[in-house]
């Protein structure tokens, strides 16, 4: 390490001036890194977005109740719309304010849904909800229209991508038609990029007419903090009649993480594909530039430079496009793929470039600036200085 | 180079602790580290009580807050504990439990969707309540010491709503048959 400080660097100017000195492999590298800092990011940025969108969706403070026979899927759960109130009248633990239980019955199903704008169809999320929805999804808030009246439709923010249509489509005053009946659009609402943000929320008793239902699918309920969950699994436990299950809303959506488990992991391991392709293609550039510079290298060695020094300046040559293709990666990230709604099974999210996300793309782009130059430089290191002086 | 050869175990110490703390807290059983400052030695019956009937029998005889000697077994749902209450589901001990989905004969039944009503007369919760009749706030598993299909003999009373068609058993004892 000492002798490292000793060593005759060439100067930090040599490095930069370099890099416009060939101006078009310049670019050619820095655009190829770029593109692979930018994969990189995408695939991240999908993985942080379908987790967090999870994540956020589970309170742990929500207890869902529902049929236990419809094993994990509340979309195929059928309860009697008599078991939130059986339950809220027998409970201590309720959150109440004003004198109202923060206790939310629903219907949740998938239907098809078609846009009247356009007349095309998609799969969309219903869900029927009461007045007191929000007391206990604390996370939703409208951010435009009204709460829906009998027979419209509060819309999420992320809901036009999982119906496959453009946002337009489902802006306040356009309407929807499924299960026979025309819904216009009150409202748009947020929730903190949970999978709500994809559904539909209508009122409960009107969708139960026009699906023609006396049951709910669910009933949730907001407890006060930290209260347990046991009460209300004795509750299901004494009447096995109803058939009741109950689960904390966070072990819920934890359960559907664990089902998307493959994804995350095919995501993880395409990071990790595209990085090792993106290193393996700075290689190949490294290798290619550095061999057209073998006099230039030989000549430094032939002035008394030492073969270490020559080595570090082609790596900081190497780490600096590394760091403009990082940089200007985060900023294509930022300004293309953040926040952009991708459709999946049970909803839609956004993809997400957060802290994390740039933190391995930039961390990408550092390995790519390092290990790309070191073997080519290393390589050319080796050859004696005489034979590359006479090099072409 | 001296720092590469300190630092680098020194890494490898700090990601190793992380791991093996995470493992852990992860295999640690959620009613273990409920810790139970009750006194629940008294719920445990040394000896058997006399009279025993089985859960079928009960729902269909025993009236509201009659007493009761019950034989049944530990189970009838696929989580028969209820988290951190002394309170647990049992089945009566002449049905036998098959897989999922087979065909089963009489006395025998399974815990899917097509026995639920059949398991709904032969099952019950028992609840393991104080003298002020509230349920015991420590998980059933610490206080009886067992596992599920163990069978047991339950002193207590019946509650039971005919018209909201709840029943359970609150019990003041429990024998265990090992």
């Amino acid at each position: 390490m000492r002798s490292l400080f000793r060593l005759k660097l060439l100067p930090w100017e040599y490095g930069v001036r370099n890099l416009f000195r060939r101006a078009s492999r310049t670019l050619l590298t820095l655009g190829g890194m770029t593109i692979v800092i930018l994969l990189v990011l995408i695939v991240v940025a999908f993985i942080r977005g379908l987790e967090s969108s999870l994540a956020a969706s589970g309170d742990e403070d929500v207890v869902l109740v529902y049929s236990i026979s419809s094993a994990a899927d509340i979309e195929n759960s059928s309860i009697e719309a008599r078991v939130p109130a059986l339950i809220g009248a027998s409970l201590d633990d309720v959150q109440q304010q004003y004198g109202v239980k923060h206790i939310s019955p629903e219907i949740y199903l998938g239907t098809r849904v078609q846009i009247d704008a356009t007349g095309e169809k998609g799969l969309g999320l219903v869900r029927g909800v009461t007045r007191s929805a929000p007391l206990v999804r604390s996370q939703v808030r409208i951010i435009s229209g009204e709460w829906p009246a009998a027979g419209e439709l509060l819309v999420g923010r992320l809901a036009y991508s999982k119906l496959g249509c453009r946002e337009a489509d489902l802006a306040i005053g356009q309407t929807v038609t499924f299960d026979g009946r025309q819904w216009p659009v009150s409202g748009v609402f947020a929730a903190d990029g949970s999978a709500f943000e994809s559904e539909l929320w209508c009122d409960l008793e009107t969708m139960q007419l026009a699906l023609k239902r006396q049951d709910i699918s669910l009933a949730a309920f907001k407890l006060t903090p930290g209260a347990s969950l046991a009460d209300i699994q004795m509750f299901c436990a004494e009447r096995p009649e109803l058939e009741l299950k109950a689960v904390r809303e966070s072990d819920y959506y934890a359960s559907l993480q664990q089902h998307y488990r493959p994804v995350r992991m095919l995501g993880w391991a395409m990071v990790w594909m595209i990085a090792g392709a993106g290193v393996f293609t700075g290689l190949n550039t490294m290798y290619g530039a550095v061999v057209g510079r073998m006099r230039e290298l030989s000549t430094l060695q032939a002035i008394g430079f030492r073969r270490a020094a020559i080595t570090l300046s082609l790596v900081q040559e190497s780490t600096l496009l590394a760091t403009a293709g990082s940089l200007l990666a985060c900023l294509l990230a930022f300004l293309l793929v953040n926040g952009t709604a991708v459709r999946f099974t049970m909803g839609a999210f956004a993809l997400k470039v957060d802290s994390v996300a740039v933190l391995i793309g930039c961390a990408t782009g550092l390995v790519l600036g390092v290990v790309g130059a070191l073997p080519p430089a290393i390589k050319a290191m080796r050859a004696s200085i005489v034979d590359g002086i006479k090099a072409i | 180079m001296l720092f590469l050869k300190s630092g680098l175990p020194v890494v490898a110490a700090v990601l190793l602790t992380i791991v093996t703390g995470c493992s852990q807290q992860s295999s640690q059983s959620a009613y273990n580290s409920l810790a139970p400052d009750i006194d629940v030695s008294g719920y445990l019956l040394s000896e058997e009580p006399a009279g025993a009937m089985g859960v079928i029998e009960a729902r269909e005889k025993a009236q509201n807050d009659e007493p009761v000697v019950l034989v049944a077994r530990i189970g009838g749902s696929k989580t028969p504990w209820i988290d951190g209450r002394a309170a647990f589901m049992v089945i009566d001990a002449g049905m036998t439990l098959v897989a999922d989905g087979t065909d089963s004969a009489e006395g025998e039944i399974c815990l899917d969707s097509c026995c639920a009503s059949l398991l709904t007369d032969c099952t019950t919760l028992v609840k393991i309540v104080d003298a002020k009749g509230k349920v015991v706030p420590v998980d059933a598993r610490q206080v009886l010491k067992a596992d599920v299909n163990d069978m047991i003999v339950i002193r207590g009373k019946i509650t039971r709503d005919e018209e909201q068609g709840s029943f359970a058993v609150l019990a003041d004892g429990v024998h265990v048959r090992r």
